[in-house]
């Protein structure tokens, strides 16, 4: 995790407003949970790679291994999807004998898990983009301008710097208990863990305690304002992530119509 | 260096991940799930309001329930998984304010972590974040009302919470998907005998778990529980 948040602090692409980066992810995310099209996914998929790696700079091989990271749900829910049982053996591309009943693969089940599988990589490729590309902290300052509720997004902006706080806290204690072996059998993993996780629990309220009281004597009256970034637009930055998915909405829309959807 | 308790090793269970469900169910639980949030952002102000403490605490928990999640606990057969936090957290704070945060930590989750997804926001929140702790809430004080032990009550409200959540997760992906023989009944069949394998053991260790937690917390920061009454009081 930290490493997502890192790569995004040192993308090339920090510099560029991040509403027009969120504006491009969430379009083409858009485009292609619509399309529903295996060609558009992968379109996306590869828009996206070459976005994060060429443009913001981030590493291939953390790009892959990110978008293997998924998977596992992935082929989980997609075999669900497409594994059936009836007592028909005709609809089936091919199936076994069991429990009585015949189990296996129809066709259009096939179809609709190798759409699903593709969609959802062509997906989570939008979501990298924008975290390997966008900090949260920018992130915060946008949801600030479309009016998100301000103590949502206060309180988003206190959970994140905790975050690091806390994490820092368990993995010392993590430290200092795996070298006294308490993670060695089962009785004393979970007897650790107690002990972390309420150890944890009283100094996350101790913390929180001595913040407020930090805050308080440095003049406190029950809001956060810190200084944005201001990000220079013009309206014309935001024709070539537009205009890039305007074109893919018109590939999707030609193959919907002259493919019917094999695609 | 931290990577090590992040590594997200069959966490994928939790949530639906980004891109899996079509675009009308997105934006279904995505509305379905507004009120209750609305409902938490109004509480959490009026808390605040009055207790301008609670707003760090109320932080300082979002972020707990974060490193939670980063967390692996051995489950009984002896796999590993993540503890949800939400049983914990439904107890010492109210359900209405555990939807609030548990949609900031899922929302976290998914740019940070890549677990789950932005469109499919919506719908992790919901039975997440407002499933999960309404029923652990709700098991704790009915079990508390019959006078039963408390760890019993607590053992149960995680327990049932993160039982439901996985519960409510295959309903969501059977109403999407539902078998193209028996639609969604034999969809939802599917999809929960998958979730019964991992999550029926996970549910087992995480009410262990959070008794332990409990136990720990009452014995060493009683002022501590004291002070979160005015939390938990108006949920």
């Amino acid at each position: 995790m930290t490493n997502m948040d890192k790569y995004a602090y040192s993308s090339k692409l920090k510099q560029t407003a991040p509403m027009k980066k969120l504006i491009f992810a969430m379009l083409a995310l858009a485009v292609c949970l619509w399309a529903n099209s295996v060609l558009i996914s992968v379109l996306v998929l590869f828009m996206m790679g070459w976005c994060t790696v060429c443009k913001g700079g981030a590493p291939v091989a953390l790009f892959i291994k990110l978008m293997l990271l998924p998977i596992s749900f992935l082929i989980i829910g997609v075999l669900t999807i497409a594994i059936n049982a009836s007592g028909n053996k005709d609809i089936f591309l091919f199936s076994i004998a069991a429990f009585g009943t015949h189990i296996g693969v129809t066709k259009l089940g096939m179809h609709q898990a190798a759409h699903l599988f593709f969609k959802s990589m062509g997906a989570v490729s939008c979501l990298y983009f924008l975290s390997l590309s966008t900090p949260l902290v920018d992130l915060l300052a946008v949801l600030r301008r479309l009016k998100v509720p301000k103590l949502i997004v206060e309180l988003m902006g206190l959970i994140y710097r905790f975050i690091f706080v806390l994490l820092e806290a368990a993995e010392t204690m993590h430290t200092a208990q795996s070298s006294r072996l308490g993670y060695a059998d089962l009785t004393s993993t979970y007897r650790s863990l107690a002990a972390l996780v309420s150890t944890l629990f009283i100094r996350a309220y101790q913390r929180s305690n001595e913040l407020y009281t930090a805050l308080e004597a440095r003049g406190y009256d029950g809001e956060l304002s810190v200084l944005e970034e201001p990000w220079e637009t013009h309206w014309t930055e935001y024709i070539p992530p537009v205009t890039v998915n305007l074109a893919l909405f018109g590939i999707a829309l030609f193959l919907k119509r002259y493919a019917g959807g094999v695609l | 260096m931290l990577m090590f308790i992040l590594l997200p090793q069959a966490a994928w269970a939790m949530h639906i991940m980004e891109g899996f469900l079509p675009p009308g169910w997105c934006i279904s639980w995505g509305v379905l799930t507004i009120p209750f949030v609305l409902a938490g952002v109004f509480s959490i102000q009026k808390t605040i309001n009055e207790h301008p403490r609670a707003k760090m605490l109320l932080a300082m928990v979002g972020a707990f329930a974060f490193v939670l999640s980063a967390l692996k606990i051995p489950s009984v057969t002896g796999s590993c998984s993540h503890p949800t936090g939400v049983g914990l957290g439904a107890i010492l704070f109210g359900p209405t304010a555990m939807t609030v945060l548990g949609l900031i930590v899922l929302l976290f989750q998914a740019v940070l972590l890549a677990h789950g997804g932005i469109t499919t926001l919506g719908a992790n929140t919901f039975s997440m974040a407002v499933v999960g702790p309404l029923v652990s809430f709700a098991t704790y004080k009915i079990v508390q009302q019959a006078k039963g032990p408390q760890w019993l009550a607590i053992f149960l409200a995680a327990a049932l919470g993160d039982l439901l959540t996985y519960v409510m997760t295959s309903i969501q992906l059977a109403l999407a998907f539902p078998a193209e023989t028996g639609g969604f009944m034999v969809s939802l069949a599917k999809f929960m005998g998958i979730f019964a394998v991992t999550q029926i053991p996970l549910a087992i260790s995480e009410g262990i778990l959070t008794v332990l937690v409990f136990n720990a917390i009452a014995a060493y920061g009683k002022d501590e529980l004291q002070d979160l009454k005015v939390l938990s009081k108006e949920a």
